[in-house]
């Protein structure tokens, strides 16, 4: 089969265009159009894709990963029970948890246990969200809207439990979504021996 | 031998067998949990029932719902035995999978989830619990009861070692019955009935027995915790290597289970060996892991008391060699160590031979109680291994090496290990002479009189073998890397007679267990 070659005429130029001068001055009137138009034109007529970040930031979307939180329960206490199926399901390993049990005379006792130390680096965190899907509890969340505050020092990254039960969410709430009955409420059924069954 | 059918497969057994038993020793396992190889029949979880094909069958009536009709009509259907306590017998046909096991099955499981407070995330035996286990092999459906799970006590301390939770307790009666049968201590006991059961002690008493680990050990769910191990790490963290116990001379098998993340040892298990612990170990070789990371040498030191400065690991073998080198060898005594391993041992009787020093000397603890269950009288892992590994060369005890080296018959000592049953003020003597070398992985009374201390790796973190009260040696692997800087002992007694100008003639671990088979036909 023979090949077909088929020919493409190349486009011609002018001789206006073969000068350039009045290209060059038709490029610059327009890139000077668009600087007026831009920097002292009305608002609305402005055509700028780009925002004045930091001091305008763009609305992420309703699902943006920020930086983790820990949400807390009514009376202030982490919601964690320091399971540790965050710190297992982060490919990052970047959640370090010290489970501590709660004093005998606490109601939760036996019931829950609690972090003593929940320590998270943000630096190593890659943001898939996987400790938010793991959590039983509904205790780590991400749904915070922030960045991590930028620093020079790496032990700022480092987010320990008090940093990040401070953290509120997006809706400025520091509790959860999603409540359920907590050990020691007194609506949880929680029965002993001297009490009977 | 005999011979029947599990699932179309033969398995021979011995007369007096059960079907549990004759299966689980070809490595078959038909779902349990009240059983145990190690202890009676209970057959009360009624999860290994099996239906037995052959012969008479045995009917049930029962109520079945008919689709046709749209209502329950009376049937019949086969009745099931536990195979834990089914006895084997010649040419019976078992299936431990057929459609009525598994509704069996599947029923106990839900049965036995119905009160349970499944709190996984917050439960130590998460990861290695059969509830889950068997949940997902023979359940995997949602439970159909939506009220509220009755509620019992938890956390409930059953003594010093052991924390219980009867929500999440399936009535197995293990704990109870290696407390009866192990530990020979009617401790524990079963309260009340049905979903109010629940483990209690017996009256005035705390579950301060021996061997109170071991129900925890035996425990297929959450409910009875190790107060030491509690919340201190996820198993699906741990891995597992395998060691030998260094509490006594019995030389219990044990898993070590470790975090290869921190390098850190978190709990040792008993590994099944019918010829030494069978199934079990004492709560005290339970804890010897402990010692491993407390009071670890890890830095050559040189000088006694407020002197002690650290060295360089170079010139701390220079310092020993030069102080050894300054002693007559008729007057310098070695002193080798019940708590190292034989090949350690070995190395350092070699080195004795080399530079001429006749006399042998054997550290060991003491302040130990045996017992007839496990424990031997001696708490010392290797005293017949470095008997062993001294030829036939009468070892003396310390007491001898202070009266010697108050009379002035012992001039420098090389000590291995750190483990004495002596204190500290007992051998004070040793303080006056200047030759005084401790290769050892702890601080103790050893190194704490010695001139030159050398720091050497710990028991998890070589190869070795210990000889046990039964004269049989046990190897184990190493789980862990040792310090930075730390090597095996034998190692180091190598490399301080090359700067005593000596070889001992071993290169590895294979060359120097190749002298330890001599060294045992020279002692005998």
């Amino acid at each position: 089969m023979a090949v077909e070659v088929k020919v493409i005429k190349k486009p011609g130029r002018t001789i206006a265009e073969q000068v350039y001068i009045p290209e060059i001055a038709k490029g610059l009137g327009f890139a000077m159009g668009r600087f007026f138009k831009n920097t002292f034109g009305p608002q609305a007529k402005k055509e700028i894709a780009t925002v004045k970040y930091p001091e305008e930031k763009v609305e992420y979307p309703e699902r943006f990963r920020g930086i983790h939180r820990l949400t807390q329960r009514t009376d202030g206490s982490p919601r964690c029970v320091a399971c540790l199926c965050c710190s297992t399901a982060c490919p990052a390993q970047c959640i370090y948890i010290e489970p501590a049990e709660y004093d005998p005379d606490d109601p939760r006792y036996g019931y829950e246990r609690y972090p003593s130390v929940f320590m998270i680096d943000e630096l190593r965190c890659i943001f898939c969200g996987y400790c938010v899907e793991a959590c039983p509890c509904d205790a780590i969340r991400m749904d915070t809207g922030m960045h991590m505050p930028p620093s020079t020092q790496r032990e700022h990254f480092l987010y320990d439990k008090e940093t990040l039960l401070s953290i509120p969410g997006r809706d400025g709430s520091y509790l959860t979504a999603n409540p359920r009955h907590e050990p020691g409420d007194p609506t949880h059924p929680g029965v002993d021996r001297e009490r009977g069954h | 031998m005999p011979k029947f059918t599990l699932d179309g497969r033969e398995i021979s057994f011995d007369p007096g067998e059960t079907v549990m038993e004759a299966a689980w020793r070809e490595g078959i396992e038909i779902p349990h949990y009240c059983w145990h190889p190690g202890l009676s029949v209970a057959a009360n979880c009624r999860m290994c029932l099996v239906h037995v094909e052959s012969g008479r069958q045995m009917e049930m009536p029962q109520l079945a719902f008919d689709e046709k009709k749209g209502e329950y009509v009376p049937t019949t259907k086969p009745k099931l035995q536990p195979a834990c306590q089914l006895a084997a017998a010649e040419d019976i046909v078992v299936s431990s999978t057929n459609d009525e096991v598994k509704t069996a099955q599947a029923s106990v499981q839900e049965f036995l989830l119905l009160n349970h407070p499944v709190d996984c995330p917050i439960c130590d035996q998460a990861g290695e619990c059969k509830l889950q286990d068997y949940y997902y092999e023979h359940q995997a459906t949602l439970k159909r009861k939506l009220t509220e799970p009755v509620h019992k006590p938890k956390g409930v301390r059953f003594g010093p070692t052991i924390i219980y939770d009867a929500e999440r307790c399936i009535m197995c009666t293990r704990c109870i019955r290696v407390c009866d049968e192990v530990a020979k201590d009617h401790v524990l006991d079963m309260r009340e009935r049905g979903n109010k059961n629940e483990i209690v002690l017996a009256p005035g008493r705390e579950l301060d027995h021996r061997y109170t680990l071991m129900t925890e050990h035996v425990c297929p769910v959450g409910a009875l915790t190790s107060q030491d191990f509690r919340f201190k790490a996820r198993v699906w963290f741990l891995k597992s290597g395998q060691g030998v116990c260094t509490g006594c001379a019995t030389g219990c098998n044990t898993h070590v289970d470790y975090d290869p993340r921190y390098g850190k040892v978190y709990r040792l298990r008993p590994r099944d060996n019918a010829d030494v612990n069978k199934y079990w170990m004492c709560d005290d070789g339970m804890m010897t892991y402990t010692r491993h990371d407390t009071d670890r040498l890890l830095m050559p030191t040189t000088g006694r008391g407020d002197e002690r400065m650290p060295v360089g690991e170079d010139e701390a073998l220079d310092l020993a060699a030069e102080k050894l080198k300054a002693v007559d060898a008729s007057k310098l005594a070695v002193v080798l160590s019940a708590q190292h391993t034989t090949e350690d041992n070995l190395a350092l009787a070699k080195l004795a031979a080399a530079l001429g020093a006749d006399q042998l000397y054997l550290a060991a603890l003491g302040g130990w109680e045996g017992d007839d269950i496990l424990r031997s009288d001696d708490n010392n892992p290797n005293r017949a291994g470095a008997t062993q590994a001294a030829g036939g060369v009468t070892l003396k005890s310390v007491d001898d090496l202070l009266a010697d080296a108050q009379s002035g018959a012992v001039q420098g000592v090389v000590a291995l290990g750190w483990a004495s049953a002596e204190q500290l003020e007992e051998l004070a003597p040793l303080t006056a002479l200047d030759g005084v070398v401790s290769l050892t992985s702890h601080v103790g009374a050893f190194p704490a009189v010695a001139s030159v201390a050398i720091p050497v790796a710990d028991i998890f973190e070589i190869d070795g073998s210990f000889v046990n009260d039964k004269s049989m040696p046990q190897a184990f692997r190493p789980v862990l890397a040792p310090p930075t800087g730390v090597d095996p002992a034998w190692k180091t007694i190598s490399a301080l007679a090359g700067k005593l100008g000596k070889d001992l003639g071993f290169q590895d671990l294979q060359s120097l267990r190749q002298g330890l088979s001599d060294a045992v036909e020279a002692a005998q």
